[in-house]
């Protein structure tokens, strides 16, 4: 998700630093006026501590792992301003410092996690925790949405930043100078990854520590609540953890199902790769050529057959970008990590069965 | 456990990365002999022009000035492979692969029994791709070994960044060792509290646990940090002490990496 | 300043009555004393007795909820600090060195963080580099100078903690816990530092529960209990009441079982090396 230089033209890349600096601008006003002179030592911690998060690696439903980058969470607590500030300046860091990211693409990866990302969480989060009582289950629920939403929008501009450079910027004999894959490949190829993995892990972060918060101080969590909200009487902690459970399967269920949603959806998802190469042609060829198997990405074998799996039946009636090998990764992907979470739903519950004690996962 | 394990591997990556740098800055070398406002408009130069070039050669021959500016400043390719070419190619690599199958184009090759087609432009835009990353990311790694962050900063404040923003940056960069630290310990101490497997629940509620502890001993550190920072006089203005000596030599890398990034960008157009 | 008529000069800080409420627990307790200037306060207490939260209120980083705190006959107030003429003023007279040097020393290096206090108090440049110069050298951590606080052993933390408040040369010095945390070498260099700081007629305010360095480092004692003063007396005088230590937590029973003669003014707890 950190792009790093030489993805993106440079043009790109001040066009995205020119969307960012009016954020920038504007946080950094509203935090004075809010906090006035706390302003610098708050946000020099919280910057830190973005950082720190980023490196933490956390355990996903399913036994794999993944980091996050605690968007969610930084704008639940600290609010969408100081969230995008200090996420800005981590990201800042990490790009000078370890070379992690970019210095030419800091504005994009700005926009992306930090601005779009803390909108995003902020929106969400709100929209679901409405007044709920701070130590409400449903604010979990809400956190856990929120950080799943805000980086798969992050991805999502990532990936479109990505589709667009094949479509601007070529050499004289038509080869691509920065990210060579169109929005086709782009967009699925970006987002397999950020909804299953760093998706969840970011979940998992933002959904456990407010929980964590809920227990031990809730104060923290007034920030981004309405002013009025109180502090609710109901037990936090497992009871918690145990309510987010219809989340977890809704979840899952909508994972399963959304093969079906992009198939109703259909045309309005066609329209990102309108805009598409001229030599679509040509790539069909060469996916017929193949197979039907391209792109013979890092995707695994396993992937790749499911994925045909997907793409066949919609070979009468669906439209043509739904026949495309890199739609059927998505919809297989997708369909693979909902399966996964209800499996391990299923098995959580019967172990919890087993063991006589309720399932906790905070 | 490899969940602990790989925290914690993160953690000491970026302390010993640190060190590293820290280390590195303090040699006697071309590029630690540089003020520090220099080398970073000299090096972002650089970078620019190796992401504006249209053509392999050029970024080829930047990449080639950034392998003198090390050898020049006693970094040695084994510590640059190590930080940055192996992972960046890794990374990048996996990511370039499929390009030469997938982008339209003329043939030039195909797989004997697979039947895949190889494209020149596929080629070239991998080329394109991994190049131009493995010379920008050399570059800005060869800024952060020869310089201290500290004057990184000062630079940045004399490149005209508001100064709330490079004293919020110091401070953060200070604080993340702190975390870091606390961050470690506290994994540490889990583990070696730790009998036998832990479950994938447990590792979690552990995991999201550690950081709201982290957030809120950060929050308090915030106000504690405040407190110091009043106490020394601080009224809502940061004042540093910005002193720079510019030597004759400075002048001259200066027109040196302006010419390098001017010529990069003509010829790359 | 101008109803100054008594003839004792005005006490550096007049406290009085102050109840101080950090969320529900009361830190301080109506609690009352006064700071001759010139002389070396210790504040002893266990954890939690409130001397901490007096140390913040006497620099004016906290505010006391009644009562009220007067530093040389001026009262300190929260919109009084606000005034930046006289917050200069009061942050040259007066420095505090926290107990934690990491929040304390924040900046990117040593040099950078001694340089802090004098330039927020707007020296110019010169001066700041002249003090801050000789400052370095005092405190013999001139060749750590361009190192990041971060990689320094905690006794130069300490030390540079103490620098970057003694460069602006303050009349009135508060430490919290000066010799907390660091190894028995360390700590004997603070405490010789300290003992050293007699001679230039500073005020001293330490607060402390190391009842090691208590007859070194003042000349009069406060003993805190619950956000009020317990006791009061010369170091001698506090340290041979054992049942007043005993019950303000500042003695164990057990660490005593070797405080072999009452004919001693004061018990001996560890051999003292001077």
């Amino acid at each position: 998700m950190h792009i790093p230089d030489g993805y993106l033209s440079p043009s790109t890349c001040v066009v995205l630093y020119g969307a960012s600096a009016p954020f920038w601008y504007t946080a950094l006003r509203r935090m004075k006026a809010a906090l006035s002179t706390r302003v610098v030592p708050l946000l020099s911690v919280m910057a830190a501590l973005s950082f720190v998060i980023m490196m933490f690696n956390l355990p996903l439903p399913g036994g794999t792992t993944g980091h996050a980058v605690g968007v969610g969470i930084a704008t639940i607590i600290l609010g969408p301003w100081a969230s995008i500030l200090a996420i800005s300046m981590a990201l800042g860091i990490q790009a000078v410092f370890f070379g992690d990211g970019g210095i030419t693409t800091l504005g994009a990866n700005s926009f992306n996690m930090a601005i779009v990302g803390s909108l995003v969480a902020f929106a969400v989060y709100r929209l679901i925790s409405g007044s709920a009582p701070l130590a409400s289950s449903r604010r979990i629920a809400a956190a856990a949405l929120a950080g799943y939403t805000a980086i798969n929008a992050s991805a999502l501009c990532a990936a479109v930043e990505f589709g667009i450079q094949p479509i601007y910027f070529k050499d004289a004999s038509g080869a691509p100078l920065y990210a060579p894959y169109p929005l086709g490949i782009a967009v699925p190829a970006m987002m397999i990854g950020h909804l299953t993995f760093a998706g969840l892990a970011e979940l998992v972060l933002s959904a456990g520590v407010v929980a964590y918060f809920q227990r031990t101080n809730p104060g923290l969590l007034k920030n981004t609540a309405p002013a009025n909200v109180e502090l609710g009487r109901e037990e936090p902690g497992p009871a918690g953890w145990r309510a987010l459970r219809p989340l977890w399967i809704a979840l899952a269920l909508l994972l399963v199902l959304t093969p079906l949603g992009i198939l109703a959806a259909g045309t309005a998802w066609g329209e990102w790769t309108v805009r598409d190469f001229s030599s679509q042609q040509s790539r069909a060829k060469i996916a017929q050529a193949s197979g039907n198997a391209t792109p013979p990405a890092a995707a695994p074998r396993g992937l790749e057959r499911l994925s045909a799996i997907w793409t066949a039946p919609f070979a009468q009636y669906a439209p043509s970008f739904v026949r495309r090998p890199a739609v059927g990764y998505l919809l297989s992907a997708m369909f693979g990590c909902g399966a996964i979470l209800l499996v391990s739903l299923v098995a959580g519950s019967l172990a919890t069965r087993a063991r006589g004690r309720p399932y906790e996962l905070s | 456990m490899n969940f602990l394990e790989n925290s914690l591997a993160g953690f000491l990556n970026a302390l010993e990365h640190a060190l590293d740098a820290e280390d590195l800055a303090r040699r006697r070398g071309l590029l630690q002999r540089l003020d520090p406002r220099i080398k970073v408009a000299g090096i972002a130069g650089l970078v620019i022009a190796a992401a504006m070039a249209r053509r392999l050669w050029v970024i080829a021959a930047i990449f080639a000035v950034a392998l003198l500016l090390a050898a020049a400043s006693r970094i040695s390719p084994i510590l640059l492979a190590r930080r940055v070419w192996i992972p960046v190619l890794f990374f990048t690599g996996i990511i370039a692969l499929p390009a030469p199958f997938v982008i339209p184009g003329r043939i030039v090759w195909t797989f004997p029994w697979l039947g895949w087609a190889v494209t020149a432009q596929g080629l070239k835009s991998a080329a394109f791709l991994v190049s131009r990353v493995e010379t920008a990311a050399t570059l800005s790694v060869l800024l952060i070994l020869s310089t201290p962050w500290n004057a990184v900063l000062k630079a940045l404040r004399m490149l005209r960044v508001p100064v709330v923003v490079v004293v919020i940056l110091g401070m953060a960069y200070r604080y993340i060792f702190l975390l870091l630290d606390n961050a470690r310990d506290m994994l540490e101490s889990r583990r070696s509290r730790m009998m036998g497997e832990m479950s994938g629940p447990d590792y979690r509620r552990m995991a999201t646990a550690s950081v709201g502890v982290l957030m809120s001993r950060s929050l308090q550190l915030g106000g504690d940090v405040y407190s110091a920072m009043l106490a020394r006089g601080f009224q809502g203005e940061v004042y540093v002490l910005e002193d720079f000596r510019t030597a004759a030599f400075d002048w001259v890398m200066l027109s040196v990496f302006a010419a390098l990034a001017a010529a990069a960008i003509y010829y790359g157009r | 300043m101008e109803d100054n008529q008594t003839p004792a000069p005005p006490a550096v800080f007049d406290v009085r009555e102050i109840t101080f409420r950090y969320r529900q627990v009361t830190a301080l307790d109506h609690l009352s004393l006064a700071v001759s200037p010139g002389k070396r306060i210790a504040l002893l207490g266990a954890n939690g007795s409130g001397k901490s939260t007096l140390l913040r209120v006497l620099d004016g980083l906290a505010f006391p909820e009644k009562g009220e705190v007067v530093f040389f006959g001026e009262p300190l107030g929260e919109a009084r600090l606000q005034n930046f003429e006289f917050a200069c003023k009061f942050r040259r007279r007066v420095g505090l060195v926290f107990q934690n040097p990491d929040v304390q020393l924040f900046c990117p290096t040593v040099m950078d963080e001694v340089a802090f206090g004098p330039l927020q108090l707007q020296w110019p440049r010169e001066r700041v580099q002249e003090s801050v110069d000789k400052m370095l050298e005092v405190m013999k951590i001139s060749h750590i100078k361009d190192r990041s606080p971060h990689h320094l052993s905690t006794g130069e933390k300490k030390r540079v903690a103490l620098a970057s408040v003694l460069v602006v040369d303050p009349e009135v010095l508060l430490l919290d816990e000066p010799t907390a945390a660091l190894d028995p070498s360390s700590a004997s260099q603070m405490i010789d530092f300290l003992v050293g700081l007699r001679g230039e007629g500073k005020t001293v305010v330490t607060a402390t529960h190391d009842l090691d360095i208590v007859e070194d480092i003042a000349d009069e004692c406060f003993v805190f209990q619950a956000g009020q003063v317990a006791a009061q007396g010369t170091p001698n005088e506090i340290l041979s009441r054992q049942s007043l230590l005993e019950q303000t937590h500042l003695l164990h029973a057990h660490r005593h079982i070797h405080g072999n003669n009452v004919t001693h003014s004061h018990p001996h707890l560890h051999s003292h090396k001077h």
